[in-house]
């Protein structure tokens, strides 16, 4: 029975938590990541960090601990591990031989920049460059982004489309396909998992595995992240100057142009425009409202919808090939009509789809995202309980490895053996009448060791 | 998933009748307006930085009325304010350094353009107070649906009280708490002030008032 591998998107925390101390301290030297980091804290972090601010000593522990009420203490504690674990702050010895919490200098000095001012800028402005001649609005680059969105996704479904060397590789190494020798990549569990996902999710889990293959190509993990970071609190609809930007980062921003995170008119064009992708992307996997435009249906031009009927039937007002792929999915096609397509959801649609990787939960949360913009979600409790239903029937049966002891001579030589097993706990099932018992394949070897001495001595 | 979040609101109103803030100068001219705005600015960054979602409003009260600093009637919004708005030369965030330069620029006008007649030189704070409470009424309309919005009124207090506005400012408190959101004024170790902030002394944190004497 093939296990299946469920598609995990960490936040942005965890990533951090997971880089090298050095790598965090010179992160820390860029405003727009400190303020990146500092908004996804949880809110009591926030606050702490923004009483310790503007002092430059550091406070006793016993005083910060005073900030919150004798219940909440679990919350406390949360947050000075999320804190420490991010290393914002570091523990200091304090003159009266206190333990005391400082900010982590560097972070402090970016943060306060961030909201006061002074320091370097972040990035040239374009109004060196004069106005844009081919200046773009803001509905052309939302369809632009949305549009080399697709080409990915689709191209992952399996539809022609042209996508780079570079990207297939990136997609084949984050595991979403998987390519055999010499034929053309084809999608895996992980990358059915990863199409229902909404954008946003889908946005971070990408760039998290385009960060970890950046260290291979040679790039500066540092640079880039920065950079990500203030293309994420750049403004929908400025242009913003490549000046001043080195080889790697220029490299960086071609992928994003393919992604559709940027838009930039020529590959040598000395301007660029972030979209509302990249906006998102300091969002990251809990989405904002600033996305609710995005979440709407992830990849269709127009704003399609999907009915879903007490009959298990499917119908789905859309002309996107992303969105009639997806339906096609975990449901039986019907009928294709210029702007509807009719499935049926059945058990075995469902179940292949399960087969596939998918769970129950994704599929539903992946309806629910399609009808936000609508009042009310509509999908009936019998379809919702019915798909978890099939998909626990696959879970009715669970395979334990085992040895198989039979044949036993006598009821006493059963029970013996039987409670040294028991008392190794390494038994998994018996039948005292038929004189039969099943030990798992690590307890064997003990079990069998016994029962020769056992055996020797009688 | 998209219209989870809540919206925080932060309502600054601050006192910039001339008349005091003049006094104030020849008192204690380390002390003026413009370190008095640098500091709410501050602030308003300090919110808007918090998280993507909290907004902000200004609102200055003077002896002939009181005037949205931001987000300004001359402004077009949050996409493409680019032509007029000049960005940040420096590291502060980009929408923070829009909305300070916008705010420096509105307290500049209307500096420039009040007329104090020798009658009335109080500053009408309950006329301001109750516009950031209609303010914040419509921004609460304009909700998309399942999106709740948590408002609070900081109330920066220069000038000294006036018996005239008295009824006033009691009904726009009295109206504040009939939506449901409570008061807790911040209190300095005047007398006067003792007794005001005794009055309107509820639960909770809807308005808080700093009071500058």
């Amino acid at each position: 029975m093939k296990l299946r591998v469920q598609l995990q998107c960490k936040n942005l925390h965890e990533y951090l938590k997971e880089l090298s101390p050095e790598i965090l301290d010179r992160l820390y030297n860029h405003p727009a990541t400190c303020l990146a980091v500092y908004r996804e804290l949880p809110s009591l972090a926030k606050n702490y960090v923004m009483r310790m601010l503007f002092l430059d000593q550091p406070l006793p522990q016993a005083a910060v601990a005073l900030w919150v009420k004798k219940d909440s203490q679990k919350d406390h504690d949360e947050c000075v591990s999320v804190l420490a674990g991010l290393r914002l702050w570091h523990s200091q010895q304090l003159q009266g031989g206190l333990q005391g919490y400082i900010l982590n200098p560097v972070f402090k000095d970016n943060l306060r920049t961030a909201l006061l001012g002074g320091g370097r800028a972040w990035a040239d402005e374009g109004s060196t460059l004069g106005p844009d001649r081919h200046a773009r609005d803001i509905e052309s680059l939302d369809r632009y982004a949305m549009e080399r969105w697709e080409i990915i996704l689709q191209f992952m479904v399996g539809s022609p489309s042209a996508v780079s060397q570079d990207l297939a590789q990136l997609l084949v190494q984050a595991g979403l396909m998987k390519s055999e020798a010499g034929e053309a990549p084809y999608i895996t569990s992980a990358g059915f998992q990863f199409l229902l996902l909404d954008t946003a999710s889908q946005l971070w889990y990408f760039t998290l595995q385009y960060l970890k293959t950046a260290q291979s190509r040679g790039m500066d993990l540092v640079e880039i992240l920065s950079f990500l970071f203030q293309l994420s609190f750049s403004s929908l609809g400025r242009d913003y100057s490549v000046e001043g930007m080195s080889e790697s980062l220029l490299t960086f921003l071609q992928h994003l142009r393919e992604f559709g995170l940027v838009f930039q008119r020529k590959r040598k064009s000395r301007r660029y425009y972030p979209t509302r992708l990249a906006i998102t992307l300091a969002a990251g996997v809990a989405s904002s409202s600033s996305s609710s435009n995005l979440a709407s249906s992830p990849g269709t031009g127009d704003a399609g919808f999907i009915v879903v009927e007490t009959n298990y039937r499917i119908y789905a007002y859309t002309n996107s090939e992303l969105q009639i792929a997806l339906v096609a999915l975990f449901s039986e096609m019907l009928y294709r009509f210029p702007n509807v397509v009719v499935a049926q959801l059945t058990r075995e649609s469902v179940q292949q789809a399960i087969a596939n990787g998918i769970t129950a939960q994704q599929v539903l949360l992946h309806w629910a995202h399609l009808h936000t913009k609508n009042s009310t979600p509509v999908l009936p409790p019998t379809i919702t309980d019915q798909i978890r239903l099939w998909e626990l029937e696959r879970d009715r049966l669970q395979f334990t490895e085992g040895v198989l002891y039979n044949q036993f001579l006598s009821q006493a030589d059963f029970e013996v053996l039987r409670d040294r097993a028991q008392g190794l706990g390494c038994l998994v099932w018996q039948d005292v009448a038929h004189r039969v018992m099943v030990v798992t394949p690590q307890g064997h070897s003990e079990v069998k060791r016994f029962w020769k001495r056992q055996r020797s001595h009688t | 998933m998209a219209s989870e979040d809540e919206i925080n609101l932060l309502v600054i109103v601050v006192d910039v009748n001339p008349i005091w803030w003049g006094q104030q100068a020849q008192r204690d001219p380390q002390f003026t307006l413009s370190k008095c705005m640098d500091a709410v600015m501050v602030m308003g960054n300090a919110h808007m930085a918090m998280a993507r979602t909290n907004k902000l409003a200004v609102i200055a009260s003077h002896c002939q009325g009181s005037h949205f600093l931001y987000p300004s009637k001359s402004w077009s919004g949050e996409d493409g304010g680019g032509n007029d708005v000049s960005s940040s030369g420096d590291g502060k965030y980009e929408l923070l350094s829009a909305a300070n330069n916008l705010i420096v620029e509105e307290i500049r006008n209307i500096m420039s353009k009040i007329e104090v007649t020798g009658n009335s030189t109080d500053t009408l704070l309950a006329g301001s107070l109750a516009k950031a409470l209609c303010y914040i009424h419509r921004l609460t309309k304009e909700l998309e649906v399942g999106q709740e919005i948590k408002s609070r009124i900081l109330v920066v207090k220069a000038a000294e009280d006036c018996a005239l506005q008295y009824m006033n400012f009691m009904n726009v408190i009295f109206a504040a708490q009939k939506q449901d959101c409570l008061q807790n004024p911040a209190t300095t170790d005047s007398q006067a002030q003792k007794e005001e902030t005794e009055t309107t002394n509820v639960m909770g944190d809807f308005f808080v008032f700093v009071f500058l004497y």
